[in-house]
């Protein structure tokens, strides 16, 4: 049964702590360096994430045994060191760029390690099948990250990590009508962390100077619907509408939205990324009226 | 001499393997004739039933040493079947069965001891990517002739904890830990 009190200690916990994290390692000077930025997000993500699935009771078994373990262990940790790797100032940013392609490329390969589509005796696709729909997710995960970052860039506001957090939530709210609640509430922590950093990044004035949250938050969004559609009850076409939601806010980059007000096009940017989610919420508890909801009464 | 000796060995060897393979009885499990069923508390108010209908398993009885006698059973956790479609593909979802990650659950004996009706088997089940030992009587073994092909049945009931093979916790609760397995099954063999 979902527990909503043990939802909302885990967000408050990962709010918390990933926004003193972030506040603490920012420090007083502003601007700050866009290396101390990235870092003061990534570690931020990280440490509030942390605290935020301790609070979940989330025990990833060691070795990760499910797809959710692997992204709790193996995928998070290693997009956060990427990110922490991308702000250090000695670090070339070919190497970040480097890594972050070979997590595109992995990443389906650590998801659905040693699951039936991949392995045993009764593998459920063939090696053509596998290296096609990894490939596909693969360059789908590298096109969103680049396209939110760049976008990050080009036009910084708070409703672009709101959107991805939307997205996020609405990723855990779906995967949990579908009836796996520990894979959607995983999305919690990730939607508290996220926003909490946007908030003081853009509080701080920093937020143009540290997309390196946002890339957690695209990983882990792509994570999670990844580990719904395979290992969960997520159809194809819900977990695509939320996957490519947030980079509707590109539309909001046509001359027309951007001559409105910055409260306007922030919050215009917001609805436009918003109507997909909704539509694919609704329907999702439609199916879950009709398919889950009898065995509940 | 050396020719003798090896003959000898040759000789002991040969008839040691014959021996064996006479003693011990192959036997294939009989899908038509067997069920793996169980059963698990609602509410703790009641028990709700299910079964699994894809299972397959060998058994290898040695009548002379019950103790060198072999059980394996290998059940597809995808399978599982409560009479009620929306239910069974929720517990096929990560937060039970998770059969994508995990698709089958499997038995294999490690220790056989005859008793009174039957045998003591302890071995190793493996479910939801947790293995444990675990130990239960299987009653009968007794062995017929059905137009050509003979026949052996066995019964047994046991009791697992869900929470003993990394079940999610918070789903404990409306569909209690306990859960008891009751298998009939027939092997055959020509």
């Amino acid at each position: 049964m979902p527990e909503p009190l043990l939802y909302g200690k885990a967000m408050i916990a990962a709010a918390l702590a990933s926004a003193a994290c972030t506040l603490i390692l920012l420090g007083r000077r502003r601007p700050q360096s866009a290396a101390r930025c990235n870092l003061a997000g990534a570690l931020g993500m990280g440490f509030g994430l942390t605290l935020g699935y301790y609070f979940l009771n989330v025990r990833p078994a060691w070795p990760p045994a499910t797809g959710l373990d692997r992204f709790l262990v193996v995928v998070l940790p290693f997009v956060l060191g990427i990110e922490s790797l991308g702000g250090a100032p000695l670090a070339p940013p070919w190497l970040a760029r480097l890594l972050r392609i070979s997590l595109c490329a992995a990443i389906g390969s650590i998801l659905l390690h040693n699951s039936v589509y991949v392995s045993g005796t009764r593998r459920e696709w063939s090696r053509a099948e596998a290296v096609l729909t990894l490939t596909v997710c693969g360059v789908m995960l590298a096109v969103l990250w680049m396209l939110v970052i760049r976008l990050s860039r080009r036009s910084p506001g708070v409703s672009l990590p709101l959107t991805l957090a939307m997205s996020i939530q609405t990723a855990g709210a779906v995967i949990m009508l579908g009836g796996y609640l520990q894979g959607g509430a995983a999305a919690f922590p990730l939607t508290a962390a996220l926003v909490a950093i946007g908030l003081v990044l853009w509080r701080c004035g920093e937020l143009s100077r540290a997309p390196s949250f946002l890339s957690v938050g695209v990983v882990g969004l792509f994570s999670l619907l990844f580990i719904g559609r395979y290992f969960g009850n997520l159809s194809t076409i819900s977990a695509l509408a939320i996957l490519l939601a947030p980079l509707l806010s590109w539309v909001t980059e046509s001359p027309w939205f951007r001559r409105q007000k910055p409260w306007v096009f922030e919050t215009l940017r917001f609805a436009v990324t918003a109507t997909p989610l909704v539509i694919v919420l609704i329907f999702a508890k439609l199916e879950f009226d009709r398919k889950l909801g009898p065995l509940l009464l | 001499m050396r020719n003798y000796v090896l003959g000898i060995a040759l000789a002991w060897f040969i008839g040691a393997n014959v021996a064996s393979s006479r003693a011990a009885d192959e036997y294939t499990y009989d899908a038509v004739h067997s069920s793996v069923s169980f059963k698990a508390r609602h509410l703790d108010i009641s028990w709700i039933h299910g079964r699994f209908n894809v299972v397959e398993g060998k058994f290898s009885l040695d009548r002379e040493d019950p103790t060198q006698s072999k059980f394996e059973l290998t059940i597809q956790a995808d399978s599982i079947d409560t009479a009620n479609a929306a239910r069974d593909e929720h517990l096929r979802q990560p937060d039970y069965f998770d059969t994508k990650q995990f698709p089958t659950i499997e038995f294999k004996s490690t220790s056989v001891k005859p008793i009174e009706g039957g045998y003591e088997v302890t071995g190793n089940f493996a479910m939801h990517g947790k293995t444990k030992k675990i130990t239960f009587p299987l009653m009968g073994g007794k062995e017929i002739e059905f137009k050509g092909t003979k026949r052996v049945g066995f019964s047994t009931e046991l009791s697992l904890l869900r929470s003993d093979f990394g079940f999610d916790k918070n789903n404990i609760g409306l569909i209690g830990d306990e859960a008891r397995i009751l298998i009939d099954c027939e092997g055959m063999r020509k």
